[in-house]
């Protein structure tokens, strides 16, 4: 079984908001980054996949299982990070496992002590004492003391230190060693994923612009600067959003070779970040729909 | 083996790994029969993602400079390895010959030529 | 489902055993026994209840291996279990104090009402939420006065009528009525918890 998640068509209004004939899958083995500005569906989407929403019209089946029928089981293999604490505020670390060891048949204490450890997180103190950073920390403790195959994680980086954030990207390489797991996460921190995802899912408005290899983005994708008089009506079809100023252009492209054979030594072409490819998408579709409507 | 990633380069992380890992057998120092690192192995050690290796490993063995095991690993290939130093042989040694045809044609002799071929040769060094 | 009724206890214990201080109190005071049963199975039944209602929690008890249907059961079991916890520590408290023991009618009768109440209390509050309890009875207190004043001014009475009505029936059929009645609506109200909860959104 290749993809460990899969949503297929998958219809949800929810607060005013709609994922549309909404298409994923997550590849098994791999670190896949989730991708979008706020509000776009990061969390409905995860929240979708954690069985937390039923989709209105759609599948969603997580190890080639679906929740209907096999949801206990689905969530036996999943640990979860969410971006606020969900742990109990008035009790200690150690009360916390207790509560929440006996729900797993894979828990593993001597796992969870290693985690405790290296964290050096206090198992006698309050959790509300805990700073952010240490919450997460034990949030992702617990997420990773029952052998999880899947590792789901909604914004685990904002809040954290740089350091802490490198260091939890060292842990996430430890954990894909084996090649036996799967992390799915989400973030806004773009720079996190150069370092650690295999995939990055993108998405707008509720809608999947597209899944690739981390490469492919860097293959398929340029940012294009030039003069201002290289275009027209049909050069300007070659980009998804154009930034023009007094001085030029930049643009983002999503056929850099084509783009390439276009315009030959007459413009530059650049690596894009993620965030290029984020802001020019959501420009391209904002102006989309602007001159439709 | 040493293998250095430059984030700032306009060249692709996966062909900077090819690149380098196939310098590195063609200098013999990755030999024929070694095990090259795992893909997830190679991933963390250069703080890369798993695709990169992945990819970077394809390429290498597409071409024939290594070859996988399932369930092992990856180790440098034997007989391609040959095949690509004949040929590079065949082109050094065509190459060679004419800057020789060169030489005799304005009467360049053959230690002048020995001498040019040595300081050019430590030049690119 | 088990360890979550383990867990509500586990996380009532220091609750609990601060509790036990004014329950001997009252009981030492010679307080109605029916009263301070009912008083004190739905105080700490709420306080659990009110202690995972946040969405935080929600949220947590959802993503680890737990399905909804179990999340709810285990508060309406737990109900059972805390109800038992208390009267049976108001029956051992009495018998050490007044050297007497609380009749079968009585226990039965308290239980009745703690079940009542939460058939009642629980789906509300699935639905909207705990801190609502208090207003929603007061409200239905107000409801019950206008009744009263306007419509059926000898309300009272026919309650009293009815129940004059019902306490002269044989004893064991009256409290067979009573308390399959109460299971029922028990029941009912657990199923439809169920619904509610399952439809809820984090």
């Amino acid at each position: 079984m290749e993809n460990i998640i899969e949503l297929q068509g998958v219809n949800k209004s929810f607060n005013g908001f709609k994922l549309q004939d909404f298409t994923i899958s997550v590849k098994r083995g791999f670190v896949t980054g989730f991708i979008g500005g706020n509000g776009v569906g990061k969390s409905t989407t995860i929240k979708l996949i954690m069985n937390l929403l039923q989709p209105d019209s759609g599948t969603v089946s997580i190890f080639g299982l679906d929740y209907k029928n096999h949801e206990k089981e689905i969530k036996q293999r999943i640990g979860f990070v969410f971006d606020e604490n969900i742990l109990y505020e008035n009790v200690t670390l150690n009360e916390m496992k207790r509560i929440i060891k006996p729900a797993y048949k894979n828990w593993d204490d001597a796992l969870f002590n290693q985690y405790v450890e290296k964290f050096e997180l206090p198992l006698n103190k309050n959790i509300k004492n805990f700073s952010k950073g240490m919450m997460m920390k034990a949030s992702l403790t617990i997420a990773l003391s029952h052998h999880a195959e899947l590792i789901i994680m909604d914004e685990p980086t904002s809040g954290l230190d740089p350091i802490f954030r490198r260091e939890l990207l060292e842990l996430l390489h430890e954990l894909m060693q084996n090649g036996e797991k799967t992390i799915f996460f989400s973030t806004h921190i773009t720079t996190d994923l150069d370092r650690i995802a295999d995939y990055i899912t993108f998405i707008h408005n509720g809608e999947h612009i597209f899944t690739k290899e981390y490469y492919k983005i860097e293959e398929e994708y340029a940012i294009v600067k030039g003069e201002t008089n290289l275009l027209d009506r049909d050069t300007e079809r070659e980009f998804i959003a154009i930034r023009k100023s007094n001085y030029g252009f930049e643009a983002l492209t999503g056929n850099k070779q084509r783009t390439e054979e276009v315009f030959g030594d007459a413009a530059i072409l650049e690596k894009p970040t993620l965030e290029d490819i984020m802001l020019y998408t959501k420009r391209g579709k904002d102006k989309y729909v602007e001159s439709h409507s | 083996m040493q293998i250095i990633i430059s984030n700032y380069s306009k060249e692709p992380i996966y062909e900077q790994i090819y690149t380098q890992v196939k310098k590195h057998i063609l200098t013999n120092e990755l030999q024929p029969g070694q095990s090259l690192p795992s893909m997830r192995q190679l991933a963390k050690d250069l703080d890369i993602s798993v695709i990169t290796t992945k990819r970077a490993y394809e390429e290498l063995e597409k071409n024939g400079f290594i070859y996988s095991v399932v369930g092992k690993g990856s180790y440098v290939s034997e007989q391609n390895i040959e095949m690509i130093m004949e040929r590079k042989m065949k082109v050094i040694e065509e190459q060679l010959m004419t800057a020789i045809q060169n030489s005799k044609e304005i009467g360049v002799e053959l230690s002048e030529l020995r001498e040019l071929l040595t300081l050019l040769y430590k030049e690119e060094a | 489902m088990l360890n979550l009724i383990r867990k509500d206890i586990a996380l009532q214990k220091k609750t609990l055993i601060i509790l036990l201080l004014p329950l001997f109190a009252y009981l030492f005071f010679g307080s109605s026994t029916i009263w301070i049963g009912v008083l004190f199975c739905i105080a700490i039944i709420m306080q659990g209840f009110s202690m995972d209602e946040k969405s935080s929690s929600n949220l947590l008890f959802n993503s680890l291996p737990y399905t909804r249907k179990e999340i709810v059961s285990s508060k309406y079991v737990g109900a059972c279990v805390f109800t038992f916890l208390v009267l049976a520590t108001i029956f051992m408290g009495n018998l050490i104090i007044h050297k007497e023991m609380i009749q079968l009618e009585q226990l039965l009768f308290t239980m009745s009402i703690v079940m009542l109440f939460i058939s009642f209390a629980f789906p509300f509050s699935y639905l909207l939420n705990s801190q609502y309890l208090m207003i929603a009875f007061a409200v239905l207190f107000v409801l019950y006065f206008i009744i009263v004043n306007m419509f059926i001014p000898n309300l009272n009475d026919r309650i009293r009528e009815l129940v004059q009505t019902a306490l002269s029936f044989d004893n064991s059929l009256l409290y067979l009525i009573v308390v399959v009645s109460v299971l029922l609506i028990y029941i009912v109200s657990w199923m439809l918890s169920i619904r509610i909860y399952s439809k809820k959104v984090f």
